[in-house]
């Protein structure tokens, strides 16, 4: 990227590849020279990916204006499934199963997953029930599922395949960081590239005129949640590779955590704006701060504390920056016109429509 | 008559922008006084002013000959003076009673609510204008019409002595028009000043003592409705006598691009026919609850219709969803640009591409960037939307852009039958007269352009034939050769 | 009359508990005993209390709170510390702790007011903020020894009687600490101006600041009240359980805050009712305790609940959607 179009990229993610730059430089200064080596690079490269996943599966439901609060719940889900399968095809030798069987396995979780975001999605899209509350009632509902199904026992032995896929390395790279890496690439293309991903972003700033658009705003939020459940089972694979076994809450603790990431990752919470690179930029962040504090040795519960004072000073400076800027254009138009310094009012924010979408005008 | 208020050379400017130019008004006690001009004349201006939103940068305001310094909101509600604005502020999650009563019982109910009280005070607001409604009804589940008077019974709880009403009748239908006219009298016999904006001609005949114009930041005149007449107030507010160069249709033996037999939506319109001819351009106007907007939300596919035909170019087209209206050469540019029209906080070339994405793919099915700006420069061009860069979001542009923006959406679909939903509201006088003649010249290369307008004279002169809904129903058909305005607008508001 | 019953949503929620509870009586008689009811009105105080203020805050801002569990956590802790050091009484600690939790809520309602960000994202930072700054200064320690008082608080009852195996049963205070954060909140967003801002805030946020509502005051109170009652929340669980694990209450955020939509409060704020809400808490409660008494596994419990909750948003969205269909856009002409 040339200078000139760094500068023009938004001010939001130029303050964060700036920040993501002086994180990286206190974390490697605090931890020297523990840090900046191979092996903290890999191991950052083995968890980097649960974290980045989860977060961008809740992205592109923020983006349509909506959330996934069973993102979590779907991935336990699609593991649980995925370990039922493997069992009913490989009875006890489970552990010992070839790779056929093993991707049929996880073929029939990432359906189940699939299947719980159509359902989501044809809930919030067809009957119009809010996204926070269609996806509160399946994570209610899929914990419990997964609990009746596990008993609350951790269940474990995968086959050597699915190892692979949480813990195996391609040279020196780690194979979930890769899986990353062609996730990113894919979604970048949907995003940017396709009608769909497109729509995303019309439908979330104003699903009325979207459905006005030639656009077809209720299958374009049924694949939203579709899209958002596949970043679940893709969670779950590497989960159940790196931990060798799948329970009914694992990782309940990333929900909030997956927010954040978007907040800090600039997607608008009301919905229609949020970018793959800030999404991108606001993992990494995450992730080299996580590293960092636990190579000092932090207490993990500090780690947490800093992540809400982190989002409070976050949501200042953004308060401070449009401000600023407000003020500065103010100040701008005066000087251009030679007009007398009369204060005028901030002109209002364009009206946001409102959910309250008539039956018919979404198509 | 005394006089209420007066306002002495005011000034007031905006980032450089100088929105009233000195402006003397004066309005008396307990008169109807209408306030006319086109948007950016400065009429919101002076309202915002005289309600103490807004302060002057230079003039005198003088309330019952006593002048104000400083007029803030709560101010102005003190010495009498309340506006009711189009959104009409009002609470919808709350019952009526409590909408009305609400500002009464902060001033003078203490901390505790009364609810007794609360239905009392709404009661003797219903009372000083005689209406009745059902207190305990929830507002937002009420019709716009009922609305209104709820915001009107809500001003009624203060010792009221002005009452600005700003385009009430935007969005009323002719039964609640006509109740309305009835309270802002019922009013003036109160002893209550009523200033009425609104760009409806007849309604400000009907209802004002006097009129005041506006025109670019100031005011052209103050006159009693005898002195005027129609034309005679159009020139005052455009500043020039309108043109009369009129659409014309000649070709006969042009194909029918659309039919419509018996087509019927419960509770939207009820047995409509018509055709469109290729190259025509067809007026269809009606009030505000008409059923105008449901007929075209029908053929676009947004809600279809129950029963009845549609033909494009003679074969029955099925019109489920708008894919199968855009499929069938159908666009519709739709009513309410802010909301349906445009994705505001989105730039230019995403709004002007958006309908068009489907035939836009590049290999391996993707959009092709490079095709997709392309696309959005040449709508830009043609339709000569001022835009520095087509990245900038749509909401930073003026009404008359937008709307260019939104036309443009649609031509490039490439449709053989374009609905135009009020396409000129809120735009000023240059972007309109620019849009009536882009749409003249879609026709003049064939397009069939459905014009749906409130304002009767647009219609007159950009249509060649026009279509009166009356009460979900067409009611009358006529060339528009040689038919004045006012001979239409009669048979728009006549009564079954 | 009967039809305008059928429109509010408390009554649905009464037939509800009723069919259910019927079910289970008629498969357990023992459901309808009183020392069951008087049980399960105990074990579900803290979530009751807590979900009054849920409502106040949804019904103002149109997006919920999620970080009173983690006040109601840090409450409960250093209540149970300051009342081992220094004593005192029950009055007192209720005292404090409605006081410390109420400071900790009016800091989300600052943050909100000035920084203009919503309440999900705030409140998901003064989670983490309150609840990893809890385990920093206490390194997690459990506490196994509180103050007596507590003790006192939590076993006292009212109609008390002896069970035919010996034990003593009867009515809790805590179902009445419920029931008076339930009247509260009641008076205050039934009576009072205060509470009516609320609501009108919540319908038109514009519309109330141009009618000169203090936008900053309300919030502050909204906020300062959901804390205020996770505190009183955290007592009473203290009450209940005598002992502190600093993660127990934790976790329980969207429980509650699924049981004040059940009862009807709208996500987009503006509307709910303090008696839904209660009713929304009592549904689960009467699941709940169902599960156990038929001899379901208790891994059941979500699995009911999310299908209680799932059933109940569709319904009332398809009811919506029905509605709206039926709207009369044009009155059509014979």
């Amino acid at each position: 990227m040339t200078p000139r179009a760094f500068l023009r990229r938004p001010s939001h993610e130029r303050a964060l590849s700036l920040a993501a730059v002086v994180i990286v430089a206190l974390m490697a200064a605090l931890n020297w020279p523990r840090f900046l080596t191979e092996g903290n690079a890999i191991s950052m490269a083995y968890q980097l990916p649960i974290v980045a996943f989860l977060s961008l599966g809740m992205m592109v439901t923020m983006v349509t204006g909506g959330i996934n609060l069973a993102i979590i719940a779907t991935a336990n889900f699609t593991g649980i499934v995925t370990v039922l399968l493997l069992r009913a095809l490989a009875g006890d030798a489970a552990d010992a199963a070839g790779a056929g069987v093993a991707l049929v396995a996880m073929a029939g979780g990432l359906a189940a997953a699939m299947a719980v975001g159509a359902l989501m999605g044809w809930l919030i899209a067809y009957v119009e029930v809010p996204a926070i509350l269609a996806t509160l009632a399946f994570m209610t509902l899929l914990n419990g599922v997964n609990l009746v199904i596990t008993r609350g026992y951790t269940l474990s032995g995968f086959p050597e395949f699915l190892i692979a896929i949480g813990n195996g390395t391609v040279g020196p790279v780690p194979i979930p960081f890769l899986l990353l890496v062609v996730a990113v690439i894919l979604l970048g293309l949907v995003l940017r590239r396709t009608q769909t991903g497109l729509a995303f972003y019309l439908v979330g700033s104003n699903p009325v005129a979207a459905a006005y658009s030639n656009i077809r705003v209720r299958r374009v939020l049924v694949r939203t949640y579709v899209l958002s459940s596949v970043f679940a089972a893709l969670t779950a694979f590497i989960m159940m590779g790196q931990l060798n076994s799948v329970k009914a809450n694992y990782a309940e603790s990333y929900l909030l955590v997956s927010v954040l990431a978007c907040f800090l990752g600039g997607v608008d919470p009301f919905g229609g704006a949020g970018t793959l690179a800030g999404m991108v930029l606001a993992v990494v962040i995450l992730q080299v701060v996580s590293t960092g504090v636990n190579l000092l040795r932090m207490d993990p519960f500090f780690i947490q504390a800093m992540w809400g004072f982190i989002i409070l000073a976050l949501v200042a400076l953004s308060f401070a920056g449009d401000r600023l800027r407000e003020r500065r254009r103010l100040r701008a138009a005066r000087v251009l016109r030679g007009a007398p310094p009369a204060a005028s009012p901030p002109a209002p924010p364009a009206p946001k429509p409102t959910a309250a979408v008539t039956p018919g005008e979404r198509s | 008559m005394n006089e209420f208020l007066r306002l002495e050379k005011i000034h007031k400017s905006f980032a450089g922008v100088h929105a009233l130019k000195g402006v003397d008004f004066d309005l008396r006690q307990g008169e109807v006084h209408c306030l006319v001009g086109e948007n950016g004349s400065g009429k919101s201006t002076i309202i915002k002013i005289i309600s103490g939103v807004l302060q002057p940068d230079t003039g005198r305001i003088l309330v019952e000959g006593r002048p104000v310094e400083h007029l803030g909101s709560a101010g102005t509600m003190a010495r009498g003076i309340q506006v009711i604005y189009q959104d009409l502020s009002l609470f919808p999650n709350l019952t009526v009673a409590e909408n009305i009563a609400l500002p009464e019982i902060r001033e003078r109910g203490g901390r505790i609510v009364d609810w007794g009280r609360v239905k009392t005070v709404a009661r003797a607001a219903m009372e000083r204008i005689r209406v009745e409604l059902d207190l305990d009804a929830e507002v937002g589940e009420l019709p716009i019409g009922v609305q209104q008077l709820v915001a009107i019974c809500r001003a009624l709880t203060s010792d009221l002595k002005l009452l600005i009403l700003d385009e009430p009748t935007a969005s009323l239908n002719d039964r609640d028009i006509a109740n309305l006219l009835a309270v802002v009298r019922d009013l003036q016999a109160h002893g209550i000043a009523v200033l009425f904006v609104s760009h409806k001609l007849n309604e400000v005949f009907a209802v004002a003592e006097r009129i005041t114009i506006f025109r670019d930041g100031e005011k052209v005149a103050t006159l009693p409705p005898a002195e005027l007449d129609e034309d005679r107030l159009v020139s005052l507010m455009t500043g020039r006598t309108l043109e009369k160069r009129r659409f014309t249709f000649a070709d006969g033996a042009a194909r029918t691009a659309l039919e419509v037999r018996g087509l019927s939506l419960r509770n939207s319109f009820e047995d409509v026919s018509f055709a469109l001819r290729a190259g025509e351009i067809v007026g269809l106007t009606g009030l505000r609850g008409s059923g105008r907007t449901e007929l075209a939300l029908a053929l676009f596919g947004i809600r279809p219709a129950e029963r009845g035909e549609i033909l494009v170019d003679g074969r029955p087209a099925r019109i489920r969803s708008v894919q199968d209206a855009v499929g069938a050469g159908i666009a519709y540019v739709p009513e309410n640009r802010l909301v349906q029209g445009l994705v505001m906080k989105h730039s230019v070339a995403a709004n002007a591409t958006a309908a068009i994405l489907d035939r836009l793919l590049g290999p391996l099915g993707l959009v092709d960037p490079a095709r997709r700006a392309e696309a959005a420069a040449h709508w830009i061009k043609t339709l000569g939307v001022k835009v520095s860069d087509p990245a900038v979001a749509v909401q930073t542009l003026s009404g008359g852009n937008q709307q260019k923006v939104v036309i443009g959406k649609w031509l490039a679909t490439e449709p053989r039958i374009l609905i135009l939903d009020s396409p000129t509201v809120g735009v000023d006088v240059g972007a309109k007269s620019t849009i009536h003649d882009h749409v003249r010249g879609l026709a003049a290369r064939g397009m069939a352009v459905l014009l749906i307008t409130d304002e009767v004279s647009e219609a007159v002169a950009n249509a060649n034939r026009i279509l009166i809904m009356r009460a979900g129903r067409i009611r009358g058909e006529l060339g528009t050769a040689g038919v004045e305005a006012d001979q239409v607008q009669r048979l728009v508001e006549a009564r079954a | 009359m009967p039809k305008d019953l059928l429109r509010h949503n408390e009554t649905w929620l009464v037939l509800l508990i009723v069919v259910i509870g019927a079910g289970i009586a008629a498969a357990n008689p023992a459901f309808l005993s009183f020392e069951n009811l008087a049980g399960l009105l105990k074990s579900y105080s803290m979530v009751g209390i807590m979900a009054v203020g849920v409502l106040v805050v949804l019904i103002l801002s149109g997006s919920p709170d999620v970080s009173f569990t983690a006040i109601a956590q840090v409450v409960e802790y250093g209540v149970a510390v300051a009342t081992l050091a220094w004593g005192g009484n029950i009055f007192l600690a209720l005292l404090a702790a409605g006081a410390a939790g109420a400071l900790l809520g009016a800091v989300n309602g600052a943050v909100v007011h000035f920084f203009r960000v919503p309440t999900i994202i705030v409140t998901i930072a003064t989670f983490n903020v309150y609840f990893g700054m809890l385990y920093v200064i206490t390194k997690g320690k459990l506490i196994n020894v509180v103050h007596p008082m507590f003790r006192e608080f939590g076993s006292t009852l009212l109609f008390a009687q002896t069970s035919a195996i010996g034990g003593r049963y009867g009515l809790s205070l805590m179902p009445l600490v419920w029931l008076a954060a339930a009247l509260l909140g009641w008076f205050i967003l039934r009576r009072t101006l205060l509470g009516r801002s609320i609501y009108a805030i919540g319908g038109n946020e514009v519309a109330a600041e141009r009618m000169g509502m203090n936008l900053l005051r309300t919030r502050l109170f909204a906020f300062g009240f959901i804390g205020l009652l996770s505190g009183v929340a955290a007592v009473v669980h203290l009450s209940i359980v005598q002992s502190v694990v600093p993660n127990i209450i934790v976790g329980k955020e969207l429980e509650v805050i699924a049981a004040v939509v059940l009862g009807g409060a709208s996500v987009f704020g503006g509307k709910g009712s303090v008696l839904g809400a209660v009713l929304g808490v009592l549904l689960f409660a009467v699941l709940g305790n169902g599960l156990t008494l038929l001899g379901i596994s208790p891994y059941w419990y979500n699995v009911a609940i999310g299908v209680v909750i799932t059933v109940a948003i569709t319904n009332s969205a398809y009811q919506r959607l029905r509605r709206e269909r039926a709207r009369v856009h044009v009155r059509v002409e014979a």
